[in-house]
């Protein structure tokens, strides 16, 4: 009896002591998360801040130098000469790298455990896989195209910490599988704006396809969006009715197909970059790596004057650099308090429908009359009328073979997609980078600055990874 | 396996019950005590002894009183023949009546006067010879002139004696001639005076500053000096309030061999950086522990007025008491007593002013305006400013006037204390106000105090102690201010002629983008932290038996922060914004020491300490921000009137950790010492498994000069050796760091802000303890009766199972984790050196300290570097410190600076010669850690007046001028600069400048070109101060006062060409960021009058 109170007393001590010493942190613990839907629907908003933060706007700061109307200051400046990355811009492409993985690992997450939900629906299930899968994708299409084959890490690999890198066409594949995916199973209509809906996947496939040069699906795929007649072009008349597509203050427009939503709380941090005390467009803070172009800038001066768009995307301003200094006019937020409130447009229904036009035309080796008109519908906006009638700024598609239709096509999505973060890399797809640099800089380019570094965060810590022999070409 | 250890802690817990049950049963107890005891009669009257011996000694007996009382026998052995056997056998008997029985019928006499008994034979009263006898009397004072009461005065050789009066004044009536008299005082030096007839021997008693006796702070409890077998030092209240510091850290810098006090910035109240013996941890904070009145604390409460001593525990066998706490060592610290007798009242006032030291070389607007048209010519091809505005801008304005003030410092403090034999109290308060050397910077303390201490019997006794502290401050934005301050063009003053501020940005075309107007930073921003801290403790200590005592005391710590920052809706770009914070930190701490002391047949000396503690602490925090208001008339005070509300944000976080702890100290004959402790933790940090750790110690000393061989050596009055070894350890981590937790975060989308959930980016492992192992071998010696006393220490400490961040690819998306893998060293010999040159009418007594410390990293996880901050400053965009295995913690890592390429730009070695410069081509390039650091204080006095020096340097340390790459190379972007860069910068002129060609390239790199040696040696304070000669004015409620006017920083030579070389702008407690100079609060120099009264 008098043992049997001395083992109980003990072990109340004993739980007692463990009680004392036993953390009971006021925050949730992963291992009981995951179960309900609205559970879920957190973890997958977590796949989305590390895009829309601070860590990958240096993917914007520095594509948009590369692009050749735009120059960089600051670190970025040694972009313009085009003979190699700083070791400046190569560890910001390297914050790049590692918040695209941070997204994918957030992914992951939800793609391995959402399947044990207890208190989730299966159609709730496929839904949020589906979107995690979406942005899975959206993220390794990031990544190969900036260092090609890059180590895959799924909801399998997800612990594993040694991984070597994969093939281009591994990569594609797993994009390929998971647009699909997100094609079948995302709704209709986004859950909330700035998430996917059925046709975000699409378009993204679309684009893909155009990567991987195959024309017919890049253009079958566009096609479905267009066809879905989900999506319009905003209509413009003057050059400040741009504002109604990229201004501060609009929500939403029938062209937005997928964007990086910002609001007045959380500003689009990018915008601190672009613009200078006094010139009224604010925000401004250190625009340390503000871009600027100038008038004598080959882009800028072969553009027609009369195109709307040259004349909403820039204003003259003289940072120090003399008096033809463009600063730009895209992104602006003049009644904001502190953070511009601009969204950043990942894909615009005008893109689409110059992916459609470039697609078909290198389908059909020649342009179709589907393709000049959604290449028209672009064209005619720009020129202050309605895109959805002929008007005498129209193409006609007499006048064009494949090739000098592909060149036009090409001319105009870097009008239209100016600022966008998308001109370096159609420079880079069709291997015009070259000649386009030659043609406007007279600079022979250097070839390694089609892709960047493997990261040496990567590399020093990553086993599978050879820092010499993985690394790519010129490194 | 598994059962032996779940076995092992049942036994444990059971015994931290019975402990319990023990305290609650002792605190009934003592608690009944208070109630039933009543206040006693004097002394001598209700004291009682007990005495059952057998055939002892007459001496033992009388030793045996002294231990159960505070009886003390004088006598001479040729008197009284102690050594008689005798038997007795009393209870509760009072002290004449066991004396009347004790020496019945032996010839014996006795005399009581208060304590002191003095013995005498059977001839009379007093056993003096029979010689001639002449009556002497005096006054006995202390240096002030102030009368010393219960002063001894004994004939020596002979038992015969008094001791001095309330008024210090003795008589004794007959002595012999030529006899030799001794005055002894605790605390001061003994003084022998040969009577040669004269009326009356009137002595002043010297304070015996490096008595051997001393009674020294140790953990959780006190030992003579002379008894220590670690490496402790002692710095007094009083050197520490020398002069006006705003920190007891400050207070501290170059007062101790081994302990590196490094300021971070010269700003009041910034953080200072206490590395004691080197750098241990890469995780977990550097800092060493406080103990304030035996419980952890804040060294922010105090103001070094209050602080009667400060003990640092150094090695390992004195910190290991405090095990996983004492890594970093401890610094205990004792506020002022009270002491029984007058009350005494003591205040201290001073004023200083302080300017800045220096001030930078920078162009004035003729030459900004030269150096923008070099600037302009270099990239457009043409001048910005024609020669007539050149000449018409003259000198302009220096930036510099604009943010710096003389700046006052207020510094008062009033201590009350006193009491009787059974209640004694020091109640205290101080005011520090502190205005910064930048405008609109200041900061506030003010410090409430109390120690109250009361015999309740014999055997209990209580104590209360509270510290009430408030501080306050107002701080800049020290690098936005100064760089502006730096930058801005000289060719424009803070107004423009609308009287609207200056907007630096837009002076001209070239301007920068990233300046505030100072002025409107002055006038429209506004910060205010306020930290409310109360510390109060309640100890009982119950002395059952003689020799025994338990100890019960617990503290309550809470403190309270709230900051309030505003920029007004006038400053330029903004709308006005607001943000709170507000933090509450509580922490709770019980303390149950039980110790015991016995003495056996005076050889051997055992004293036995155990306890069990428990500290737990929690905080919680609290943010608010907003953005856009109509008007500052709310500011802060109504967040909710923003146009723009910020997401609020809390936290929680507790932390417990309980421990047993023991020691036991033993003598032998005084002359062979030895220590051994131990303590376990538990702590609520750490992996389950990995919870408790266990940190022993151990070690010996030698009292040489005890041994007979060492009698004859004349010139060494005292010499030991201490060799000890101990372990203790760190709470490297936060809590929850082994936890797999969820964070919570915003993501945008439609037009607002959803919740999302998601790991962070380290990811959780189990941890455990990182141990720090100590060996220290130490000497201590006494020259010439102690008027040189020298202590060397050399140590070797390695901490293992190292905390370190273990970089992850950052494609597995969690980028760090933390593993207890690595290993520090750190090796160094430390020297002090108190000497008594002179001590004569002049006297003359100086203190040196050196240290040398090597640290080394020894390993990290799989050989990975640890890197330090990225810092961006636009013409280079790089990290500076590294740690890597077999080089010094945290030294420079960089680019090697070679010159000039045809265009006038930088260039850098080629170390891997790939005709590239890369991440590759680094190399080592500086170290921020000292060769040695030293501190030198000296003290003269003569008559009544005193001169003190305090010099303080540190030798050896590299500093990386980050501030000098961002200001000298911004041309691109209008900054203003050191004149230097106008007058040697690279053209084809000059190509062997300092500065490269003026134009858009940045070619500046992290090189080894802004390293620069750190060294300096700097007179900290000089100080002449004139005693009052209170006793001579006659001022009988006046017992002591002085005057003194002191400088500050007054002289400093260095090479180091920026502000000054105390600086550590990204320094912390747990920085690897170490040595960097970036637009830190630069030093000031100041002059002070102060007087120091007594009454």
């Amino acid at each position: 009896m008098k043992n049997i109170v001395i083992i109980i007393t003990t072990i109340m001590l004993l739980a007692a002591c463990n009680d004392i010493l036993e953390e009971t942190p006021m925050s949730i613990a992963s291992e009981n998360f995951y179960n309900t839907g609205t559970e879920v629907e957190t973890a997958v908003n977590a796949i989305y801040p590390p895009l829309q933060g601070g860590e990958f706007v240096s993917y914007f700061t520095h594509l948009t130098p590369l692009d050749d109307y735009a120059y960089g200051r600051g670190s970025i400046a040694v972009l313009n000469d085009y003979q190699g990355y700083g070791t400046s811009n190569i560890a910001n492409m390297g914050r790049v790298w590692a918040a695209l993985y941070l997204s994918i690992r957030n992914a992951n997450l939800v793609i391995k455990y959402t399947p044990n939900g207890t208190k989730t629906t299966e159609r709730e299930k496929a839904q949020y896989i589906a979107e995690a899968k979406f942005l899975r994708a959206f993220d390794y299409f990031y990544l190969v195209r900036l260092w090609a084959g890059v180590p895959i890490r799924t909801e399998e690999t997800i612990d594993e910490i040694d991984l070597p890198r994969n093939s281009v066409d591994e990569v594609y594949n797993l994009i390929l599988d998971d647009l699909k995916y997100a094609e079948d199973n995302l709704p209709d209509n986004p859950r909330l704006l700035g998430t996917p809906s059925k046709w975000t996947a699409k378009t993204v496939l679309a684009d893909v396809y155009l990567y991987l040069e195959e024309w017919g699906n890049a253009r079958d795929k566009a096609n479905e969006v267009i066809q879905s007649g989900k999506y319009s072009l905003v209509e413009v008349y003057e050059p400040n009715d741009f504002e109604k597509i990229y201004g501060a203050d609009v929500l939403t427009t029938p062209e937005e197909i997928f964007y990086f939503k910002y609001n007045d709380e959380r500003g689009w941090p990018l915008m601190n970059f672009f613009h200078k005390y006094g010139d009224g467009y604010k925000p401004y803070g250190g625009n340390y790596y503000s871009f600027y172009s100038t008038t004598d800038n080959f882009f800028y001066k072969n553009w027609d004057d009369d195109d709307f768009r040259k004349q909403h995307n820039f204003y003259s301003w003289d940072i120090g650099y003399g008096d033809n200094t463009l600063l730009f006019k895209k992104y602006i937020d003049p009644n904001g308090a502190g953070n511009a409130s601009n969204d950043w447009p990942i894909y615009r229904y005008a893109e689409l429908l110059l992916i459609y036009a470039e697609a078909a035309n290198n389908a059909n080796n020649g342009p179709t009359n589907e393709a000049i008109e959604c290449l028209n519908k672009v064209h005619r906006r720009a020129y202050g009328y309605y895109p959805e009638a002929s008007s005498p700024v129209d193409f006609k598609i007499g006048d064009f073979n494949k090739d000098s239709f592909f060149e036009l096509v090409f001319k105009e999505k870097g009008y239209e997609t100016i600022l966008e973060c998308k001109r370096w890399n159609d420079m880079v797809r069709t291997g015009k980078a070259a000649e386009i640099i030659m043609e406007a800089e007279g600079i022979k380019i250097n070839e390694s600055m089609y892709l960047f570094p493997i990261p040496i965060a990567e590399t020093n810590y990553n086993k599978a990874i050879d820092p010499v022999a993985d690394q790519n070409p010129g490194y | 396996m598994k059962k032996k250890s779940d076995l092992r802690r049942n036994k444990k817990i059971s015994w931290i019950k019975k402990l319990f049950r023990f305290m609650k049963l002792t605190s009934l107890f003592i608690l009944l005590s208070v109630m039933s005891v009543f206040a006693g009669n004097t002394y001598s009257q209700t004291k009682t002894v007990d005495l059952n011996m057998e055939k002892t000694t007459i001496k033992e007996v009388l030793s045996r009183i002294e231990d159960q009382s505070n009886f003390i026998f004088m006598f001479s052995n040729d008197v009284v023949d102690v050594n008689k056997k005798v038997s007795i056998k009393v209870h509760g008997q009072k002290i004449e009546s066991v004396l009347n029985k004790l020496f019945d019928g032996m010839g014996i006499n006795y005399t009581r006067n208060g304590r002191i008994i003095v013995l005498s034979g059977a001839q009379g009263k007093y056993s003096t010879s029979a010689l001639q006898k002449h009556p002497v009397s005096g006054k006995v004072t202390d240096s002030s002139g102030a009368p010393l009461p219960g002063v001894t005065v004994v004939i020596k050789g002979t038992t015969t004696g008094t001791i001095t009066d309330n008024k210090g004044n003795y008589s004794l009536t007959s002595i012999p001639y030529n006899a030799t008299l001794l005055f002894s005082f605790v605390g001061m030096k003994i003084q022998e005076i040969v009577y040669n007839n004269q009326p009356a021997i009137n002595v002043t008693m010297t304070i015996d500053a490096i008595g051997i006796e001393e009674v020294v702070a140790i953990g959780y409890g006190t030992m003579k000096k002379s008894d220590l077998t670690g490496s402790v030092a002692s710095v007094k209240g009083k050197e520490l309030s020398d002069f006006s510091t705003s920190s007891v850290s400050q207070a501290l810098q170059g007062r101790s061999a081994g302990v590196n006090v490094q300021q971070n910035s010269g700003a009041p109240g910034a953080s200072v950086q206490i590395h004691i013996r080197g750098t241990n941890s890469i995780q977990g904070s550097n800092n060493p522990l406080w103990i304030i009145d035996g419980f952890p604390g804040s060294e922010g409460m105090l103001n070094a007025s209050d602080i009667e001593s400060v003990e640092i525990l150094k090695d390992a066998s004195a910190t290991a008491i405090y095990g996983s706490r004492g890594a970093n060592g401890v610094i205990l610290v004792t506020t002022k007593r009270g002491k029984a007798g007058k009350t005494k009242v003591d205040y201290q006032g001073s004023y200083s002013v302080q300017t800045v030291r220096k001030k930078l070389d920078l162009m004035n607007a003729n030459e900004y305006a030269q150096l923008y048209n070099i600037f302009w010519e270099n990239t457009t091809g043409s001048e910005y400013f024609t020669q007539d505005e050149i000449e018409g801008l003259g000198e302009g304005t220096d930036w510099q006037d604009q943010i710096f003030r003389s700046a006052p410092i207020h510094n008062h403090s009033l201590t009350v204390s006193g009491g009787n034999e059974k209640t004694k109290f020091s109640v205290g308060t101080s005011y520090f106000d502190q205005s910064g050397i930048i405008k609109k910077n200041d900061y506030r303390r003010i410090v409430l105090r109390s120690n109250l201490n009361h015999e309740i019997s014999k055997k209990f006794n209580v104590s209360f102690n509270t510290i009430l502290s408030r501080t306050d401050d107002n701080p800049t934005d020290d690098s936005s201010v100064l760089l502006a301050a730096l930058s801005a063009a000289p060719t424009v003053g803070p107004y423009d002629d609308n009287m609207d501020y200056v907007d630096l940005n837009d002076v001209y075309a070239f301007s920068p983008d990233c300046l505030n107007n100072p002025e409107a930073y002055f006038n429209e921003v506004s910060k205010k932290h306020v930290n409310n801290r109360v510390s109060a403790s309640l100890a009982f200590t119950y002395k059952p038996i003689n020799g025994l005592s338990i100890k019960i005391s617990g503290n309550v710590s809470n403190s309270d922060y709230r900051s309030d920052d505003y920029t007004g809706v006038d400053y330029p770009k903004s709308s006005g914004g607001a943000s709170i914070g507000t933090s509450r930190a509580l922490q709770l701490n019980s303390n149950n020491i039980i110790t015991y002391n016995k003495t056996v047949d005076e050889i051997h000396k055992i004293s036995v300490t155990g306890g069990f503690t428990y500290e737990e602490s929690t905080s919680k925090s609290l943010s608010a921000s907003g953005s856009e208001f109509l008007s500052d008339a709310t500011k802060t005070y109504n967040i909710g009137s923003a146009g723009t509300i910020g997401i609020p944000s809390s936290s929680y976080s507790n932390w417990i950790l309980m421990s047993y702890l023991g020691r036991i100290n033993y003598s032998y004959k005084n002359k062979y010492l030895a220590t051994v402790s131990f303590r376990a933790d538990g702590s609520s940090r750490y992996s389950e498994g990995d919870k408790w750790g266990f940190f022993p110690s151990g070690a010996i000393g030698w009292r040489i000069s005890e041994e007979n061989f060492m009698k004859d050596i004349d010139f060494i009055s005292d010499a030991k050796i201490r060799i000890g070894y101990g372990e203790t350890g760190s709470t490297a981590i936060s809590p929850y760091y082994t936890l797999d937790m969820l964070s919570s975060g915003k993501a945008l989308f439609e037009n607002g802000l959803y919740t999302y959930f998601a790991p962070g980016t380290r990811l959780p492992g189990d941890l455990k303890w990182e141990t720090t192992a100590q060996s220290d071998f130490g000497l201590d010696v006494g020259f010439f009766n102690n008027s040189f006393r020298l202590t060397a220490d050399y140590y070797i400490k390695n901490t293992r199972d190292l905390l370190n961040t273990v970089q992850l690819p950052t494609s597995l998306g969690y980028r760090t984790t933390i593993k207890n893998i690595g290993e520090i060293s750190n090796k160094g010999f430390e020297f002090q050196l108190d000497a008594n040159i002179l001590n004569q009418e002049l006297k003359w007594d100086i203190s040196a300290n050196i240290s040398f410390n090597k640290n080394k990293v020894i390993k990290l996880y799989e050989g990975q570097d640890i890197v330090g901050s990225i810092y961006n400053v636009i013409v280079a965009n790089d990290n500076i410190n590294r740690l890597q295995e077999g080089k010094s913690i945290s030294a420079f890592y960089g680019y090697q600076w070679t010159g000039f390429d045809e265009e006038g730009h930088y260039t850098y070695k080629d170390n891997n010669s790939d005709g590239d410069i890369s991440e590759e081509d680094k190399t080592w390039i500086g170290d921020p850690n000292p060769d040695f650091i030293y501190g030198i204080s000296s003290n003269m006095s003569w008559k009544n007046f005193e001169l003190n020096l305090f010099i303080q340097g540190s030798q050896g340390n590299d500093i990386y001028s980050l501030s000098m790459i961002n200001q000298n190379y911004r041309w691109n972007y209008g900054f203003n600069m050191l004149k230097e860069v106008l007058y040697d910068h690279w053209s084809p002129e000059n190509k062997n400048a300092k500065y490269p060609s003026i134009d858009k390239t940045f070619s500046t790199e992290m090189g080894d070109n802004f390293v620069k040696d750190g060294s300096y040696i700097r007179l900290k304070n000089i100080e002449l101060a004139y005693n009052i000669p209170v006793n001579k004015l006659g001022i009988d409620w006046f017992s002591e006062g002085q005057i003194y006017f002191s400088g500050q920083n007054l002289l400093t030579i260095t090479s180091y060409p920026w502000w000054d070389p105390e600086v550590n702008s990204k320094g912390g407690s747990n920085s690897i960021n170490q040595g960097i100079d970036y637009y830190s609060y630069p030093t000031a120099k100041g002059f002070t009058i102060g007087v120091k009264l007594s009454f």
